[in-house]
């Protein structure tokens, strides 16, 4: 499902003292099957991003189009029925999403509301339970007496089950252990190379960007300031110092190799594997 | 500054749902003024130690001590003062109306005189970047907004120990080290102690000392450079590897000889420049 937002402006509390407009005049398109990464500071309006792809929130004006479904400030809840099963939302904090009595029946809800029978739907949330690397003995207790990153992996895996074409996830690896971060991110990748889902991934890792996104989009207080591949983005390490972006960890380590006078780098690694290979070839040629 | 003001013995614990004990025999003791990483993977059990110094879960066996008092039922409130704990969702944490009150309101709790108490909570919120939000609802704030302001409420309370439950996870690069440099400021100038829950290994190397927690058990009290050695079996441990390390295993797999003993980001560039001035 290609994705197309169009002059959207979105304001919060409209008409009260704590007005605030969060997105301002955002043009922006989402290729079909791409892996879009969103970045950009606390409060830039990543978040208020995400909830215009399935219409939790609705443009004060200008359109949002997802597929062939347009969404306008008129648009009506009952219109968004069927996007919905299409658009999966992983909210940044994960306890929003929970709501069952226990963690299979909550992965099971999505599945069991499209229309699967009980069975079928345990079994496809017991599959997506072990997707997520959830231990078995927490299956059938209550989803809120969970550690912080297993709260955190029950609510992707109940996204997960949804089968959704355009898998949207905010921050999904905050408070995830490195490893599960890892195993997580590989999961997602595979689903989008094999299942040719779309990802749109809010995330302040830019080691993650570097290693999966396709495409990246970067938010400023609220404005769309640069959308290109992560190669183009983190090119220009004075453009990112001016808008307090980070680096990926091996570009930084690239640049502060080149400040030493004694490597440099035609085109700056994104990387660790590019990174490595950079260096072992200077430090078998020799030093400049 | 040598005296210990965290002293736990013999700690266990386990939830009633749960067949097996989220902590078990757990012994450490923490310097007044050190700052100290606790590691560990999800499900270790990180959280329910930090619940427990704070008295919000009862022991089933072993004893807490703070500034050399036991925790009680009768010494809790008491205790809870020196304690200024930052969940690891802040939604959990906000009690206020609005930023300003929430903020406030530990300090109304301790009876802090108006005055000062406004003093407080502004510079509190001012030095994490919240202050021009203070009349608006938390739950209105984007997930890094929480964070600071969960943050600036703890700061407001001027506590002896801070418990920072991965209380940075959800700011942006910038933003997450100025915090942690705020945070390390309060710990060098004013002698807070620290301890900081964390999964990201920048932070972790921070700490004069990491405790590395796997289900329930205390399995490594040692300075981070001891514990970042450890290489792979780090990431069993619920750490990633550190950036310099993972470097050094690639350069090494283009048949490099590369040195055995940790390098810091700073120490592997002076290492590979003096590699490339060799040749
Ligand atoms: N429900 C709400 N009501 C009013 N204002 C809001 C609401 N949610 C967010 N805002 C404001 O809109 C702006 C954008 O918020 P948003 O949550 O989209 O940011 P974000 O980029 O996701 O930030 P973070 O990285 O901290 O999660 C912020 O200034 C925030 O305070
Ligand atoms: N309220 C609760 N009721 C029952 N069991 C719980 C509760 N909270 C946590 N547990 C269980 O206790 C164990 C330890 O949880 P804890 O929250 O201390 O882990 P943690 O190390 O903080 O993990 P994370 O990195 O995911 O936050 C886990 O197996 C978890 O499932
Ligand atoms: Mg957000
Ligand atoms: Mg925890």
């Amino acid at each position: 499902m290609s994705i197309h937002f169009e002059k959207v402006n979105y304001i919060y509390q409209a008409g009260t003292p704590f007005e605030h407009q969060a997105l301002k005049n955002v043009t922006v398109s989402i290729p079909k099957g791409s892996y879009t990464a969103i970045i950009g500071h606390t409060g830039s309006g990543k978040s208020t991003l995400l909830q215009h792809l399935n219409g939790l929130l609705k443009p004060s004006s200008g359109h949002v189009t997802v597929a062939d479904k347009e969404i306008t400030s008129t648009t009506k809840n009952k219109e968004l029925g069927e996007l919905r099963k299409h658009v999966g939302i992983v909210f940044q904090f994960p306890e929003a999403q929970l709501f069952e009595e226990t963690v299979v029946k909550d992965i099971a809800f999505a599945p069991k509301n499209f229309g699967k029978t009980q069975e079928e739907a345990e079994k496809i949330a017991i599959e997506m339970a072990d997707l997520v690397g959830l231990p078995d003995n927490i299956l059938n207790g209550s989803p809120f007496e969970l550690s912080g990153g297993q709260m955190r992996r029950v609510a992707i895996a109940g996204i997960l089950a949804m089968k959704p074409d355009v898998l949207v996830l905010d921050e999904p690896t905050a408070g995830l252990d490195p490893k599960g971060r890892l195993e997580m991110m590989q999961m997602f990748e595979k689903l989008h190379q094999r299942q040719q889902l779309t990802i749109v991934l809010v995330t302040h890792q830019m080691d993650d960007v570097a290693n999966y996104a396709s495409h990246t989009i970067v938010l400023e207080k609220g404005e769309v300031i640069a959308a290109a591949p992560p190669k183009e983005v983190f090119k220009n390490p004075q453009w990112l110092l001016e808008h307090h972006l980070a680096l990926p960890k091996a570009t930084k380590f690239a640049y502060e190799l080149q400040k030493t006078g004694k490597f440099s780098f035609d085109k700056m690694p994104l990387t660790e594997k590019d990174l490595a290979a950079a260096i072992a070839n200077s430090l078998k040629r020799g030093g400049n | 500054m040598e005296e210990p003001i965290i002293e736990i013995s013999d700690l266990s614990f386990k939830y009633p749902q749960q067949k097996r004990e989220a902590l078990s025999h757990l012994d450490l003791t923490v310097t007044s003024g050190e700052w100290v990483a606790v590691i560990g993977h999800n499900g270790s059990g990180k959280s329910t130690l930090a619940k427990l110094v704070d008295g919000l879960l009862v022991p089933e066996t072993g004893t807490v001590k703070i500034a050399g008092v036991s925790l009680t039922s009768e010494t809790l409130w008491d205790i809870r003062k020196n304690i200024g704990m930052v969940f690891q969702n802040p939604d959990n944490q906000f009690v206020g109306a609005n930023v300003e009150e929430d903020v406030a309101f530990g300090l109304e709790n301790q009876g802090v005189p108006r005055e000062q108490m406004i003093e407080r909570v502004r510079s509190a919120l001012e030095s994490v970047g919240m202050w021009d939000f203070a009349q608006h609802e938390p739950a209105r704030l984007s997930g890094g907004q929480k964070q600071r302001v969960a943050l600036a409420g703890v700061i407001a309370l001027r506590p002896k120990i801070i418990i920072m439950d991965e209380a940075t996870s959800m700011l942006d690069p910038e933003g997450r080290k100025e915090i942690i440099q705020l945070i390390k400021n309060l710990n060098q100038k004013n002698g807070f102690t620290v301890i900081s829950i964390t999964h990201d290994i920048e932070e972790a190397s921070l700490a004069e000392r990491v405790v590395v927690i796997d289900d329930g058990v205390l399995v490594q009290n040692d300075k981070p450079e001891n514990v970042f050695q450890r290489g792979a079996a780090l990431i069993e441990s619920g750490l990633d590897i550190p950036f310099s390390e993972k470097l050094k295993n690639e350069i090494k797999n283009y048949g490099i000889e590369v040195p055995q003993e940790y390098l810091t980001e700073k120490g592997m560039v002076d290492w590979l420049c003096q590699f490339i001035s060799k040749k």
